[in-house]
């Protein structure tokens, strides 16, 4: 149920991002997913009485990256401060986080809604470290460290959004911003991209209304589903004359509905001060021009260009868009000479096909793109047509070869000696007279039949053009 | 002991079995160590590998229990880590087993470094060894009284607010505050990060600067450290101006005399004193203690009983684990005080308690930086009383608190600074302190040295030298 010409609906996002480091962020150990509980820690991530966290260069840098692809202000110098509150998961019943002076602030994210684009401002980036995980078996709850200390980049937007869709599509381009960059591989499903949200609904025009923070979103889907339950709630909320409740609630996957966690009156007190025993991280010039090496061109520019450049097709753009590898593959196979919208259609439908069944990337299978240019310069060569070159593309993936070389080998090159297909046009008019008789007597019917005769003859090598034409100039 | 050996043969095979005899011996009066165990000491470092050249190989020390030492426990003198085993070693400790030292046990000290007179621990009483019935000071009691009773010739201990300085003095042996950064902090068991130091006791000055040149350096673990190297001292070590307080500083006629002295010694070694004022050292304790607090509330939450630490018996789910096990575990002075860091810390509050703390503290480093580019070095009381009596006849906490107004300025400023003992008076101990630049300890060790020789230190009556090298003090 929506109302939309009488109220306007304001969603903002937080976004967590587990950066994807060698170590954490304060001590040397493993920063990786999935190992056995509580086997990737030391005194520091454990919180052991005298451990001091030492800062780990390469998160400050990669989370920097993420700040500036999201065209943040960056800080020059940024602090760290404790957020004090007590959990089991969290060792030292404090996280060290980012409070008065984040990294990044006042950025922007392009997303792209309904074929428009829209902007939604960034409030902040800021750096802190993962807590652990609790897991509660019968009646015995075990904490697995292993997470305390991984790099978390928190992302907060303004309450630029309108509907669950939006929010759903600003996550995706987050994520495929995070993978270009390579600073995490941006999954929802694994924990290391994690959401919350904030909502508010007011009677149109009188700006934001009473906000709900609404939590527990691990996928892009919930989000969509959790806002838009959440907007249709407060809206009815008002719609009966009522007041909507500022508190958080949780989005209950089972029973698709929100439900209150905490009203605000219980809301913790995080008594932020700056962590003694980090001092104020500083850029340097060396730091920002390392970061210039590093940003690349975002996901929706990307987009964007090879459309309008290179004149391949919105859908066709999104596939080969959506991870940099997969993209950077389909540019090299042009700098071979190749033909854009050509490259696309086979990169999207049989070598996708292929690397699906082979479970490869493109960058990493045989078909390197010098190869793939040579299949397509092979066509436009003419020595081979389409269906022979789906063969040969499958046999480049099976023998790791150079499809020149697997043309040679295997014979496939195209048969266009007018005196070789004369030869086995006339065997197979011989050898199909009732065919020949119905043609002859006006119906055409039959001549598919004989084209396909002469093709299978000729092991799919003859050249369909000049078999047509001799077949017409017999039956003719 | 008929005859004098050497403290590198203290812990040689054929003298381990009398030095540990011995030390038991002085040590059932005086209560300095929570863990002694010499045997265990030396696996600390393979000793076969020690060199004889090291600069302390062979040397028995001795280690606050707030600081970590592999296979010892850290109790940091409360029951909250009664049994807690550390499975590392500080730093400072692995730079003193590289040189040679030998750990032989772990002292005892206020709860979490919270007290003046080690009377907080819970788990062991000190005393003063130049009377039983007095208190060795603190927090770094245990280590001054180990250090003066003749037990190691030099002990770790940590100083917050003046916890090494002010138990050296009550002592009679010497306790050195670093510069905030000069020495990791890496194993220290914190209390107030921003304000707290490894430091360094010791009876005899080689000693203390042979160690402190041993645990300076810059620590990858530690990113609060700096590089001595960096900050040479323009004067290379050389004083000839020292500040003093200006008008009455409110001390015991003990100290107020050997204070005195000191001033008049100076003089006639022909320093040149320069009296000035110190406009923000009133409000130095109000400081000190807002920002201590503050920081100890956020570094004593990972106290839970989850990971480690003390456990209570039954516990109905998580939150009742954790309040069970900080109820039991922790003493009346730290409740106290992570109460008080709790309530500076409130958000709205920040502006009243804990922001004008800090600004406070920037005001008294400007104090410090306008007095250091007038003089070389800086000469204070420790503390306003000498070693207190245990128990009711001692000063009360809040007492001890606005007493600590002359130590807690090197702590707010991060200025290292050293106490001295002068003599004695009424049987007990008495000295004063200095203060130098940044990175200028060498300025302390200068004036340490000049003046032990117009001064008659002594030694306690009932604890007289052991060894050779702890020579008498005539
Ligand atoms: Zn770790």
């Amino acid at each position: 149920m929506r109302y939309p010409t009488k109220y306007d609906s304001f969603v903002g996002l937080e976004i967590h991002v587990q950066l994807t480091t060698e170590s954490k962020i304060f001590c040397g150990c493993r920063n990786r997913f999935g190992d056995e509980p509580n086997t990737n820690v030391c005194p520091v991530c454990m919180g052991l009485p005298g451990s001091l966290p030492s800062l780990n260069q390469e998160a400050m840098s990669k989370a920097y990256l993420v700040a500036k692809a999201l065209h943040c202000d960056l800080a020059d110098t940024c602090l760290f401060e404790r957020k004090n509150y007590f959990y089991p998961d969290l060792p030292k019943n404090y996280q060290i986080s980012q409070f008065a002076k984040p990294l990044g602030t006042n950025g922007w994210i392009d997303i792209v809604v309904d074929g428009v684009t829209k902007r939604v401002r960034i409030h902040e980036c800021h750096l802190e470290e993962d807590a652990g995980k609790m897991i509660h078996a019968g009646d015995m709850s075990l904490v697995d460290y292993n997470r305390t200390g991984t790099p978390l980049l928190e992302i907060v937007t303004e309450p630029d959004l309108n509907l669950g869709e939006e929010a759903e599509i600003l996550i995706h381009e987050l994520r495929r911003i995070v993978r270009y960059l390579g600073v995490s591989d941006g999954n929802m499903d694994e924990g290391s991209m994690r959401c919350d949200a904030n909502v508010s609904v007011n009677t149109k025009g009188a700006g934001l209304g009473r906000k709900v923070e609404v939590k527990n979103l691990n996928s892009s889907r919930f989000v969509r589903l959790s806002l838009n339950y959440e907007i249709d709630r407060q809206t009815e909320i008002l719609e009966d004359g009522g007041t909507v409740v500022q508190e958080t609630r949780l989005w209950n996957e089972n029973r698709d509905q929100t439900i209150v966690m905490r009203s605000k009156e219980n809301a913790n007190d995080y008594r932020y001060f700056p962590e003694p025993d980090l001092p104020p991280f500083r850029t340097t010039p060396e730091f920002l021009a390392d970061l210039e090496t590093r940003i690349v061109e975002l996901p929706l520019d990307r987009r964007v260009r090879l459309v309008s450049t290179l004149g391949i097709s919105q859908t066709q753009a999104e596939v080969i868009g959506e991870e940099k590898a997969n993209a950077d593959y389909f540019e090299k196979v042009l700098e071979y000479g190749a033909d854009g919208p050509t490259v696309a259609t086979w990169m999207t439908g049989d070598v996708q096909k292929l690397l699906n069944r082979t479970g490869q990337s493109a960058a990493e299978s045989p078909l390197t793109p010098e190869r793939f240019a040579e299949l397509l310069t092979l066509m436009a060569e003419g020595k081979i047509h389409g269906k022979i070159a789906k063969t040969i593309l499958e046999l480049v993936f099976e023998k790791n070869k150079n499809p020149r070389v697997i043309m040679a080998e295997q014979g496939l090159e195209q048969m266009n000696d007018s005196g070789e297909l004369a030869k086995l046009v006339s065997q197979v008019l011989v050898d199909n007279p009732v065919a020949v008789e119905q043609i002859k007597a006006g119906d055409t019917k039959p001549m598919g039949f004989l084209m396909g005769q002469v093709m299978k003859a000729s092991g799919g090598r003859a050249e369909p053009g000049m078999v047509q034409k001799m077949l017409k100039e017999h039956l003719g | 002991m008929t005859q004098q050996i050497n403290w590198k043969e203290t812990l040689a095979d054929g003298g381990q079995k009398a030095y540990i005899a011995e030390v038991k011996k002085r040590d059932a009066l005086v209560g300095s160590f929570l863990e002694f165990d010499p045997p265990r000491g030396k696996m600390a470092r393979p000793q076969a590998e020690v060199q004889t050249t090291e600069e302390l190989a062979g040397i028995p020390f001795a280690i606050k229990d707030n600081i970590a030492l592999r296979n010892f426990k850290l109790t940091c003198g409360s029951k909250m880590l009664a049994h807690f085993v550390s499975p590392y070693s500080a730093t400072a400790v692995e730079k003193i087993l590289a040189a040679g030292g030998i750990p032989v046990g772990k002292t005892n000290m206020d709860e979490f470094g919270m007290g003046s007179s080690t009377d907080t621990s819970a788990l062991g009483t000190t005393s003063n060894p130049w009377d039983l019935t007095k208190v060795a000071g603190g927090s770094s009691g245990g280590s001054a009284a180990a250090v003066a009773a003749g037990l190691v010739p030099f002990a770790l201990g940590t100083d917050t607010g003046g916890s090494v300085r002010q138990p050296a003095n009550f002592c009679g042996v010497y306790g050195l505050k670093p510069t905030y950064g000069a020495v990791s902090r890496y194993g220290l068991v914190a209390y107030a990060s921003s304000l707290e130091t490894i430091g360094v006791v010791a009876r005899e000055i080689p000693y203390l600067e042979k160690v402190f040149n041993t645990i300076r350096d810059q620590d990858e673990k530690d990113n609060t450290t700096a590089d001595w190297r960096d900050f040479s001292d323009p004067k290379e070590g050389e004083v000839t101006k020292i500040g003093v307080l200006t008008g009455s500083l409110g001390l015991d006629p003990g100290v107020a005399e050997a204070y005195a002295q000191v001033r008049q010694e100076l003089l006639a070694l022909g320093y040149e004193i320069v009296e000035m004022q110190l406009p923000m050292l009133d409000y130095a304790v109000p400081a000190y203690y807002t920002i201590a607090t503050a920081e100890a509330s956020a570094n004593l939450a990972r106290f839970n009983g989850i990971r480690y630490g003390h456990r209570p018996v039954y516990s109905e789910n998580p939150e009742e684990l954790v309040q069970k096990s900080r109820d039991e575990g922790f003493g009346a002075e730290v409740k106290l005080r992570i109460l008080l860091g709790t309530y500076v810390l409130r958000s709205g509050f920040q502006d009243q308690f804990y922001l004008r703390a800090q600004k406070i503290r920037t005001a008294l480093v400007r104090d410090f930086d306008k007095v250091f580019s007038q003089v070389d070095g800086f000469l204070l009381p420790v503390f306003p009383t000498q070693a207190f009596s245990h128990g009711d006849g001692g000063l009360d906490p809040f007492q001890q608190k606005v007493a600590d107004k002359f130590t807690t300025t090197a702590n707010l400023t991060g200025l290292p600074a050293l106490a001295i003992p002068t003599g004695v008076s009424g049987g007990l101990p008495t000295g004063v302190q200095f203060m130098a630049p940044a990175f200028c300890e060498d300025r302390l060790f200068g004036l340490a040295r000049r003046l032990k020789s117009n001064l008659t230190l002594g030694e306690p009556p009932e604890f007289p030298a052991l060894y050779a090298g702890q020579e008498g003090r005539s």
